[in-house]
């Protein structure tokens, strides 16, 4: 084939031509990801409970949430296992979705710096 | 199984027979093409409804103290204009060239989903004549397109007129947002070998951007309709200001829709622009990498600039100055657009066609709007030019000069592929020539009388005010423009029957549409034609810069045959379903149900119409991966936004009540936790289903699918639960902002996981009947993304309604 240079390639032939279904993970860590989740969402219910923790709770428990949520994306619906262009799809509106709502908060809101 | 052979059978005999002929077989169609001509004779019939309108309207403000309307009616005109082109027109218009041009040219023979396709447009149809049927029944929505509150609250619009608006456009916005899904699935993961991302066409690529626009954009309008619905039909406070709401959050989400909307109708049109000019320059686009990243520029800026349309409100100087930074930036993308046009035509040898007389147009008519438009990225500016006519002027250089121009374009470089014949030349030179002499003279003299003091929205004005002779102009150019539609139809009809015989590649094209016959068979290319490079079938044509000529390789024949999709009239019906609910709305609850089991029916034949279908199975494109699942991932994308917009209106929210119960006072955390557990023991089970089917076996497939069905429903029990205990509490929809953005955030949660039980019951009764092998594993995929996704939406809200203090 004389292409003069201009190769026929495909964005499949630099990527895995299947899925690799056998690269998910094993129901041990389906199940190990499970408990990690029971045990976090028992520490959010519980820390609310402790009074010297109030100045901290709330970037606490967002952190807590942000973590279960990583967990469940990446593991349960296999985003770490699977090609980027999928992250890309989901990560990137997550990431906007974010930008966007906190934006509103401020301004339907009543944050004081942004006021007049 | 046999029958599904035979009917697959039957498809590829259908393949290299004639098209099927009839009206049934354009109900049934599901062929992108076929669809295509179906949204753009649509959109241009409603063109024609929003172009009377505009000429009633301009009928009269043609002279002082006019009475041609009253001004209840004027409103419902211009109310109507708006919605008309901008959701019925401009953007279906841009549908129909994405239906019919995106799979010839990335050389595939249809859509990722064509029923899904054929669902859209039919959901798109009824949505449109449901929102105009307000004619019919004396109840026009009369509120502005933009639907401002507390004009559109039931306290100031008690007709039916709003409702019709705002169950029409949610209706509109479930038909884009399915085609959106499709077509990025289509473009990522159905290209021809060769073509990589950045070997696309530049209308491939604006197009992409456009889709994201549409799945991400629609959303939050749809939150804000949902909340206006709800205001409207059920009392809740979402926008009532006596109990703590705020006007100012509608506003916000239309815009955060409106302005990317005003990129989803421009950049169609620049992406024909960037394959007319090279063509008829005979010259490649100048930087087109270039072109497109700025294109995507435009796409991600249009999220961050929304509230330059709101400086008028008072958002406080740190959020103007923001906006205003953001609304100046957007003008660097689109003005290097610009200069690569021009650096295209520079030195090409250009052939005047009406084609490319549309595409100059554009680069000339939509840098006045976009100049104007950068006025109104400076605040003080702003503030003398809102609800004057000169923002008229400025939208319509964007909207006409702009996407007008270049759907025309669009309209005369590939009438000959879509129909085999030519449109009159001569004709349209004339078109053009009255389109610009009559679209400058309507608008041009807006600028002035806008900043005279002309406000917009206006049915009459006294005499003395120096306004007559501008108006007057301005309405004998929109009977130009008027006349100019109507000379395009007139070509348009004649070509059909008489029109010149179009070859296959009449303007000696660059694009992978060129190469097949005009117009394209069913099945669009005999063999899918392999990619060397941007431009490649020039180059196979006239060679590179020295000449030199890839060696086509020969033709690769399918290696399972040539698979066309089925004819189906599922779509039809699930459509008719949705709008008859919508109808419900406005006349009894019986209708309301009555819908909702047509959408029950026909959204379960169509997702099981071709389960069996072996030509289904095997949907892994490009990206490695299963068409299906990447929709499913961009849809979930689309829902972060629905539900991020839901989260913020709480927290915005939240402490803002005027009345109890607080949510302190009535949350039940323990029993929340223990229901929270039971969802994320939900999404174990799931991936164990998943696991299961993965390695065929039946027996604990059915077992984990229905469990977590069951776990499923034990988590609505709870919910109902809640519900009920809090409404005995006191705390209803209606009672204070807390109930209202509780309720409906939970609610749609629960609907959310309702729909998600629905399936999961689906496949394992699909299981039980021996109906789900180890191919099937796609589709227990997908649902379980959507069953994952609803439990880390569960994880947020439990955190922010229930624990955050």
């Amino acid at each position: 084939m004389s292409t003069h240079g201009h190769a026929v390639d495909t964005d499949a032939q630099r990527r895995p031509a299947r899925e690799a279904h056998d690269s998910h993970a094993s129901v041990a860590t389906y199940v190990r990801v499970a408990l990690i989740l029971t045990a976090v969402t028992a520490l959010e219910v519980g820390v609310i409970y402790i009074r010297f923790l109030t100045p901290i709770v709330v970037p606490l428990l967002l952190v807590m949430a942000a973590a279960k949520f990583v967990l469940v994306v990446m593991f349960f619906m296999h985003l770490r296992y699977d090609p980027r262009p999928l992250a890309g799809v989901f990560v990137g509106p997550l990431i906007m979705a974010t930008l966007l709502a906190l934006v509103v908060i401020v301004l339907v809101g009543t944050l004081p710096a942004f006021q007049r | 199984m046999a029958t599904h052979e035979a009917a697959l059978l039957r498809h590829e005999h259908a393949v290299h027979a004639p098209a099927a002929t009839g009206v049934w077989s354009w109900i049934t169609t599901v062929d992108h093409k076929r669809i295509g001509i179906l949204y753009g004779v649509t959109a241009l019939t409603f063109f024609a409804v929003g172009g009377i309108e505009a000429l009633i309207i301009r009928l009269q403000l043609a002279r002082p103290n006019s009475t041609v309307v009253s001004a209840e009616t004027f409103n419902a005109l211009f109310t109507m204009h708006g919605t008309t082109m901008v959701f019925l027109a401009i953007m279906p218009f841009g549908s129909a060239f994405f239906n019919y041009m995106l799979p010839l040219m990335i050389g595939a023979r249809d859509v990722a989903f064509p029923r899904l396709n054929a669902l859209s447009y039919w959901i798109f149809l009824l949505g449109g004549l449901f929102i105009n049927a307000s004619f019919l029944v004396g109840a026009p929505p009369d509120g502005g397109w933009f639907g401002y509150t507390s004009l559109t609250l039931r306290q100031y619009s008690p007709g039916p007129n709003i409702d019709f608006w705002l169950l029409g456009l949610q209706i509109l916005g479930a038909s884009s947002v399915m085609a959106g899904v499709n077509f990025i699935a289509t473009i990522l993961n159905m290209r021809a070998p060769g073509l990589t991302l950045m070997r696309m066409p530049v209308f491939v690529w604006m197009s992409l951007v456009v889709q994201f626009l549409i799945v991400l954009a629609f959303p939050p309008i749809t939150i804000g309709l949902v909340f206006l619905m709800f205001d409207r039909f059920f009392g809740t406070h979402f926008y009532d200001v006596a109990a703590g709401g705020n006007v100012l959050l509608w506003q916000h989400l239309f815009w955060i829709f409106g302005h990317p909307e005003v990129y989803i109708l421009i950049l169609p049109a620049f992406g024909i622009v960037s394959e007319v000019l090279p063509t008829f320059a005979r010259k490649p686009l100048f930087g087109a990498p270039v072109v497109i990243y700025s294109g995507i520029l435009i796409g991600f800026f249009g999220f961050g600039v929304w509230a330059h349309h709101m400086f008028a409100v008072g958002m406080g100087p740190v959020a103007d100055a923001a906006f205003s930074i953001g609304t100046m930036l957007i003008a660097i993308p689109t003005g290097v657009k610009i200069f690569n046009w021009l650096a295209t035509l520079w030195g090409g040898s250009i052939r005047p066609t009406v084609a490319f007389h549309y595409a100059a147009g554009l680069v000339a008519l939509f840098t006045v709007g976009g100049l104007s438009g950068i006025m109104h990225s400076s605040p003080p500016v702003d503030l003398q030019q809102t609800d004057t006519y000169f923002v008229v002027a400025h939208f319509h250089y964007v909207l006409i000069g702009g996407s007008l121009f270049g759907l025309l374009a669009g309209a005369y470089y590939w009438w000959p592929k879509i129909t085999g014949r030519f449109l009159d030349e001569r004709l349209g030179r004339v078109q053009f020539w009255l389109l610009v002499a009559g679209f400058n003279l309507t608008f041009f003299p807006q600028h002035y009388l806008g900043a005279i003091g002309m406000p917009r929205r206006i049915y009459t004005y006294g005499p003395g005010r120096g306004w007559e002779f501008w108006n007057l102009m301005s309405t004998v150019g929109a009977f130009g423009i008027g006349l100019s539609v109507l000379l395009f139809l007139v070509n348009a009809a004649r070509s059909l029957r008489h029109g010149a015989l179009a070859p296959a590649d009449p303007w000696d094209g660059r694009t992978l549409e060129w190469r097949t016959s005009s117009p394209p068979p069913v099945h669009n290319f005999d063999a899918i034609p392999p990619v060397y490079g941007r431009d490649t079938f020039w180059r196979e044509k006239h060679g590179d810069s020295r000449g030199r000529k890839p060696t086509p390789l020969p033709p690769r024949p399918d290696p399972h045959g040539i698979h066309m999709p089925a004819p189906s009239f599922w779509p039809l019906v699930t459509a008719l379903g949705i709008v008859i609910t919508a109808a419900g709305a406005l006349t009894h609850l019986a209708v309301v149900v009555l819908g909702a089991v047509v959408v029950l029916v026909g959204g379960w034949a169509f997702a099981l119409e071709h389960h069996r279908n072996p030509a289904h199975v095997d949907q892994v494109g490009n990206l490695g991966v299963d068409h299906r699942k990447l929709a499913m991932w961009t849809f979930l994308g689309s829902e972060c936004f629905f539900f991020g917009t839901m989260i913020a209106t709480y927290l915005a929210y939240k402490g803002h009540d005027k009345v109890g119960p607080h949510p302190h006072e009535i949350l039940n955390i323990p029993l929340t936790t223990i229901s929270t557990f039971d969802l994320l023991m939900s999404s174990l089970l799931m991936v164990l289903a998943l696991h299961a089917v993965q390695r065929g076996d039946r027996r604990q497939a059915r077992m984990w699918l229905f469990g977590t069905a069951f776990f499923g429903l034990i988590f609505l029990g709870f919910q109902a639960w809640e519900f009920t205990a809090f409404v005995h509490e006191g705390l209803t929809l209606q009672q204070n902002l807390f109930g209202s953005t509780f309720f409906v955030l939970t609610g749609f949660h629960g609907g959310h996981v309702a729909l998600g039980v629905a399936m999961l019951l689906t496949l394992g009764i699909l299981d039980l009947r021996g109906k789900l092998a180890v191919q099937d594993a796609p589709r227990v995929e997908v649902v379980g993304l959507y069953w994952h996704f609803v439990d880390v939406v569960w994880i947020v809200i439990f955190t922010v309604v229930y624990l955050i203090p």
